[in-house]
């Protein structure tokens, strides 16, 4: 009874230290410049505004960056789930030397930090004229998240039992129709993580975005601006933005991120 | 759940994509930072890369570029690039054999690395195009051993921001020398057993301008760091660090603003955009502004600001020139002057600020007649790192004053040689 008491206790705290942040960023987003530029600020809102958000909306520098982040995140993720699940399929079946072969392998990309090698890559990107473009920066953004999306597949290939795909094929199911019908339904879940997880490193990232941009910015690129300019009511605001599709996002996917998804599934 | 994954992915998707539609489709006019429709009908265009706020491009593309464009039947393309990020956007766009920005307009703290990978053109050859009532500080701040590598475009210096209210409360006024200084930080201290007077100890640059402010205005010479001024420049400072906020380790030019307008500091040398920020937006008329304090010598300021720089392999040099001359024409200055406050480059150029401007815009001339440049030496790294060193050493550490110096000053007479 206690301990559960006490598990209570620890995530209440947990969540508060989660939740008090992004509370503050909303308030500053809504306060009028009273209840920030003092020293005592109030805990609640007294005098509401939607003056900065409205200065976002005018401003003529949000939508393009909105729409480039939402482009090139969504696309990242599609490009990055096609590419990696049949690859990480495939590895998570090979023999075990093989396999942590090609896994190590697949960790050994992401030793490399994204500021040290994103010098180089911008240099090739420039030359083929790929800065300020959507496909650049989907592409940058594959570098780090490709590796990372089939470490993840790989092992959750693997909790799936072969056992369940030759059920398939003794009823007659070819292998594409086995891995269609079966095996990437069971996936879903860690399908869903992975795609969730490449979605928001996507979203938030900001190393390629800087180098691969020079008028063409993404919407953590304008936040960073504000930032930079010392203006701190369109920086909550657009931080405030910057969190509501992930909020959205991890609603839609976070019914997936179930344990125990495979329990009864093969007899013993 | 194969029925229910694919609902909910479809949804996802679909939301996402008609989110990205809407953003896509949506109107908006281009200002800040966006580049304009390139040029039509076989003209030009001119790339510009500047780092600007809002009401600074705007103006910039309402009432400066448009003329140029106008008289030169060009398209200027000027696009928002932060200070410290020029040097390695230029940087992969050389390597890369494919510069894409014609000219630069860059902070004068931020040169060094610019120069240092050979970036930027050596403009000696058009030193003609300065002119002639331009502040000779800010043409010594665009040169390097003697070879001018940036052409003055915009001087700027730091002012002493206070808190009225809070001062009239404690029955101070604000410090004019170095012991009313001392003697305000003391006073606060005592009275609200927190300091709240905070100079900028974050031992970054912006800690390093201040340190040369102190020494200068001791007569000293932060080149040297052992001579007379600099030890009394240090030990004063060894005085004054005890009083002072402790917001001081964090302040640098964006932070010092969030504490003078949210009352964690009474006084603190900042940037003048912080005016905008403080006052115009927030509100806070509370705030004012003089140009400082004077040290046992002299008051001193370094000169701050902007200069104009055009990127080795700019596809419009001669295009880039012409703008550079345009930008430090006197009707420019005076527009830049009127319209944003910006001290002027032209000694010929005078703007008409907003009233409520007035006493802010004083306080930055008053500090320019006492502003010198930081200077340009190709050791500077290690001048940098050894008067942090040595503030953090003597001042935080509390160390001994001259034999601390005389150590970090061998460094740099070492590397001199």
């Amino acid at each position: 009874m206690r301990g559960r008491w006490l598990a209570y206790l620890v995530l209440v705290i947990f969540t508060f230290v989660m939740i008090v942040p992004v509370y503050i960023m909303v308030k500053v987003s809504l306060s009028a410049p009273q209840d920030v530029m003092t020293q005592h600020p109030p805990y609640w809102i007294e005098n509401f505004t939607w003056e900065h958000w409205s200065r976002m909306f005018e401003s003529g520098n949000l939508w393009e960056p909105l729409r480039k982040s939402l482009t090139v995140a969504t696309l990242t993720t599609l490009l990055g789930v096609v590419a990696a699940a049949p690859a990480s399929y495939v590895i998570s079946r090979m023999g075990r030397k093989w396999k942590y072969t090609f896994v190590l392998g697949l960790l050994f990309t992401r030793m490399f930090p994204d500021v040290g090698i994103a010098l180089p890559i911008a240099v090739n990107f420039i030359k083929w004229n790929l800065v300020d473009t959507d496909l650049g920066l989907i592409l940058a953004h594959l570098i780090p998240n490709l590796p990372f999306l089939a470490w993840i597949l790989v092992g959750t290939f693997e909790t799936i039992p072969r056992d369940l795909e030759q059920a398939a094929y003794i009823d007659g199911a070819s292998r594409l129709e086995a891995l269609r019908k079966v095996v990437f339904p069971l996936a879903a879940p860690g399908i869903a993580v992975g795609a969730l997880f490449v979605w928001l490193n996507s979203w938030n990232e900001f190393t390629y975005a800087l180098y691969l941009t020079v008028s063409e910015r993404t919407l953590p690129l304008q936040t960073y601006y504000f930032i930079n300019r010392g203006d701190w009511f369109q920086s909550a605001s657009y931080s405030v933005l910057i969190t509501i599709p992930v909020v959205i996002i991890t609603f839609f996917l976070q019914r997936y991120l179930k344990a125990g998804y495979l329990s009864g599934a093969v007899k013993g | 759940m194969d029925k229910k994954w694919k609902r909910a992915l479809s949804v996802t998707m679909g939301a996402a994509l008609t989110l990205s539609l809407v953003a896509g489709c949506a109107g908006g006019k281009k200002e800040e930072g966006q580049p304009q429709q390139g040029g039509q009908g076989g003209q030009k265009v001119l790339r510009v890369a500047m780092g600007l706020g809002e009401d600074e491009w705007k103006v910039m593309r309402s009432d400066v570029i448009p003329k140029f464009e106008q008289a030169n039947n060009v398209k200027v393309e000027a696009v928002q690039v932060e200070a410290k990020d020029v040097v390695e956007k230029l940087a992969a766009q050389q390597k890369a054999n494919k510069v894409e920005i014609d000219l630069i307009t860059q902070d004068v703290n931020e040169l060094y690395a610019l120069v240092d990978r050979g970036i930027v053109e050596d403009l000696s050859a058009n030193k003609n195009i300065i002119p002639d009532t331009a502040i000779k500080g800010m043409i010594e701040a665009g040169t390097f051993e003697n070879k001018l590598m940036f052409l003055p475009y915009r001087p700027n210096v730091e002012i002493a921001f206070y808190n009225e209210k809070k001062f009239q409360d404690a029955g101070l006024t604000p410090p004019k020398t170095w012991d009313d200084l001392l003697n305000v930080a003391r006073t606060f201290k005592d009275k609200e057993k927190v300091g709240r007077v905070a100079i900028k100890a974050n031992l970054e640059i912006d800690n390093t301008l201040h340190i040369f402010d102190f020494v200068r205005a001791a007569g000293g010479d932060p080149y040297v760091l052992n001579d007379e001024g600099s030890v009394k420049a240090f030990t004063f400072m060894q005085q004054l660090y005890p009083h002072l906020s402790p917001d001081s380790k964090r302040a640098n030019w964006n932070f010092m603003n969030q504490f003078l307008a949210t009352e964690s500091v009474y006084l603190g040398q900042n940037w003048p955009f912080g005016v905008n920020k403080i006052v115009k937006e927030g509100g806070k008329k509370e705030i004012k502004a003089y140009s400082g304090w004077r040290g046992p010598v002299k008051e001193s300021h370094t000169l701050g600001g902007e200069v104009i720089g055009i990127p080795k392999g700019s596809p419009n040099k001669d295009l880039a020139l012409k703008f550079a001359e345009y930008l430090m024409s006197k009707d420019v200055q005076e527009t830049l002057v009127s319209k944003l406050g910006w001290p002027s480059v032209r000694t010929d150029a005078y703007g008409k600020v907003e009233d409520w401007q007035k006493p802010y815009f004083e306080a930055v001339n008053s500090a320019l007649q006492y502003a010198s440049p930081r200077g340009n030496v190709p050791y500077w790294p290690t001048v940098n790192q050894a008067i942090l060193d040595a503030f953090k050493d003597i001042v935080v550490g509390g160390k001994p004053v001259k034999e601390t110096l005389d150590i970090y000053a061998k460094k740099i007479a070492d590397v001199k040689k």
